[in-house]
């Protein structure tokens, strides 16, 4: 395609969508030309072809060092999305570029050197190997690449040191909890050092409180180590807490992209609304969401100078704003970009905030 | 009449048949026999090589290794009780034959079993054949291979090869289809090749299966060579279908005895090999 393009996003965009469907069945050439030419939809493909769509005109781009999280209930097509990233699915249409490359026009051998260095996986079923240890398991996919023994040991055993596993590295798979064993698949995919890692529904299975940890210890890893990520999950709640950004699916589309604020501030539609209504705002509204001009704040309360307020960063959450508040007279705090004065938060603007824009999302937790 | 017409013209087309198989092909059967023979002379030669106690105390050993004492003691007085009864060389001999001709049904039988699993075409073209190996009387293929091979244990081996082969091909072929999809979808997303996926991933996960089909196997060629004894394979077949011929119950009794010792050892011994290799965590 646009080479031009390519080259210069290469740098930023590690994986780039481009309007990627994924139709099910025995017509699909016949399907995609009626999507294309006559843009059929969903229930439309099926009922002339037999056909599901899994996956409709996918568009998205996840940078370096960015954790993508992809949302969705079962059925929306996020795990044939992922599975589309590294072509273990190949697409009906569209186009998947990984570092640049479209993965559609790689050959096998290329396709292998791709997964093997740059984009591992790691899967809700975990899928350690029974009949390896702990070690051996970790280093699977260098062995796969042909590394001699010591080597992917030591590797191996430095990534098991990050997840905190060093001392079970002798240990077979069944004798670890559900936690340690989704820490060894992560350690497994460490431990090839790919720049993109994709996780599928990793931390589904597990109890809640674990699943808090590993999602915690997840992103503290991934950007300690500033590795892209693309995470998915049928939590709302998973995907605030892990991803820079958020992309909403439901019946194969993908409704919303954004940070965890955008998409509470600015649901797309009803659906997405829904999900967010029942989220805590406490921690996902900044500063910068609820503040009134300072214009506004001043012709409101003349004679009052913002310099006697308390001040604060654009970046500040409600939950520190209203520590804040209570803490001071309550004519506002003002919020200071640098030196700049950029606005104030009042308590009335600060109560919208929490309140939410269309629901009465209550805060809790 | 009509009928009995055709009948006598298909029983003499696959009389001329086989005698124009056993003329023209004289060189290849030859070439099978030796083998064949060559292979279960030597077999028999490295069991009979040391005195009954040394072999009776081998497998003992083995018995307790794998399996525990009490199974271990009770090996070493089947074993003792063979021997007592006059039938060591016999029984030494049918178990040279099991061998033999397990470990000829399994060169063939595992690779077909490991294609048959990788094809779907190849496994629903085998299917019938071996439904039909293991429908008709065993002792129908005693016939063709005596026309081609000749009396002894070649023959014998020859049946019992086509006995033994249907659960090794089946078992094979069921474990390496059922590799768990997760661990596929592993093995392409670390970037494995074809090989890899194989000997690293399908093969580990249908050992079991595979082992099983081997203990099936081994179970089917016992009650073959037995039924060979009739074509002179030598061993406790052969003494069994002697003292039918004499009316010697009480030999064939002997026999009969020494047949399930044999078949109760090597089954068990295999049996727990399936188990070690499933139990590995």
């Amino acid at each position: 395609m646009d080479m031009a393009t390519q080259v210069t996003d290469a740098d930023d965009v590690l994986v780039d969508c481009r309007s990627v469907w994924k139709v099910f069945g025995d017509k699909v050439p016949a399907a995609m030309r009626a999507i294309n030419e006559r843009g059929l939809g969903k229930s439309e493909v099926l009922k002339e072809f037999g056909c599901v769509v899994g996956v409709s005109d996918a568009t998205l781009q996840v940078r370096r060092g960015e954790i993508f999280c992809v949302m969705g209930l079962s059925g929306s097509g996020k795990s044939t999305l992922i599975r589309m990233l590294n072509n273990l699915i190949a697409p009906s249409g569209g186009q998947v570029f990984v570092k640049g490359r479209d993965v559609a026009k790689l050959g096998p051998a290329e396709l292998r050197e791709l997964r093997a260095r740059h984009i591992a996986m790691v899967f809700q079923s975990v899928a350690l190997l029974p009949h390896r240890t702990v070690l051996e398991n970790a280093a699977f996919g260098l062995e796969v690449r042909g590394v001699a023994r010591d080597e992917r040991e030591r590797t191996a055993e430095a990534a098991l040191a990050k997840v905190g596993l060093s001392d079970w590295t002798r240990r077979y798979p069944s004798e670890l909890s559900g936690g340690m064993q989704q820490r060894v698949g992560l350690a497994r995919a460490l431990a090839s050092d790919p720049e993109i890692i994709l996780m599928d529904e990793p931390f589904s299975a597990l109890d809640p409180l674990i699943r808090r940890q590993l999602q915690d210890e997840f992103r503290e890893l991934t950007k300690s180590l500033g590795k892209s990520a693309v995470f998915i999950t049928h939590d709302l709640d998973e995907a605030i807490r892990i991803g820079d950004r958020i992309a909403i699916m439901k019946d194969g589309v993908i409704i919303q992209i954004g940070t965890a604020e955008e998409i509470i501030l600015n649901p797309a539609d009803a659906y997405v609304a829904e999900f967010v209504a029942g989220i805590s705002r406490l921690h996902l509204i900044k500063a910068h969401s609820v503040m009134v001009p300072v214009a506004d704040w001043a012709a409101e309360r003349p004679g009052v100078d913002p310099a006697a307020l308390p001040d604060t960063s654009p970046e500040a959450d409600i939950d520190a704003l209203i520590d804040l508040t209570l803490e001071s007279a309550g004519a506002g705090i003002a919020v200071r970009d640098g030196e700049t004065l950029v606005g104030v938060v009042t308590p009335r603007s600060l109560l919208h905030g929490v309140q939410g824009s269309r629901t009465s999302g209550a805060a809790h937790g | 009449m009509d009928t009995s017409a055709i009948a006598d013209a298909f029983d003499t087309a696959v009389d001329d048949a086989l005698i124009w198989i056993s003329d023209n092909g004289a060189f290849l059967f030859d070439g099978i026999r030796a083998l064949f023979e060559g292979f279960y002379d030597g077999v028999l030669a490295a069991l009979t090589l040391a005195p009954w106690p040394v072999v009776a105390a081998l497998f003992a050993l083995l018995g307790w290794r794998l399996l525990g004492l009490w199974p271990g003691v009770l090996t070493a007085v089947g074993l003792a009780f063979c021997a007592g009864m006059g039938l060591w060389p016999e029984t030494m001999s049918t178990f040279a034959l099991v061998i033999t001709s397990t470990c000829l049904a399994l060169v063939i039988g595992l690779p077909l079993g490991v294609l048959a699993g990788f094809l779907p075409r190849l496994d629903r073209a085998v299917e019938p054949v071996l439904d039909l190996i293991q429908t008709l009387p065993p002792y129908i293929y005693l016939l063709p291979a005596i026309a081609l091979l000749g009396f002894g244990p070649a023959t014998a081996l020859a049946a019992t090869l086509i006995v033994a082969m249907p659960p090794a091909i089946r078992l094979t072929s069921l474990g390496i289809r059922r590799t768990p999809t997760e661990f596929v979808e592993l093995g392409q997303a670390t970037g494995m090749t074809p090989g890899q996926m194989f000997w690293k991933i399908r093969l580990p996960f249908a050992l079991p299966s595979i082992m099983a089909g081997i203990n099936q196997s081994l179970m089917m060629a016992f009650g073959m060579v037995v039924i060979a004894g009739i074509v002179g394979s030598g061993g406790l077949g052969e003494t069994i279908y002697e003292a039918i011929r004499t009316l010697d119950i009480a030999k064939s009794i002997n026999a009969a005895i020494a047949i399930v010792i044999l078949t109760m050892v090597i089954d068990r011994l295999t049996q727990n090999l399936v188990r070690v290799v499933r139990a590995r965590p």
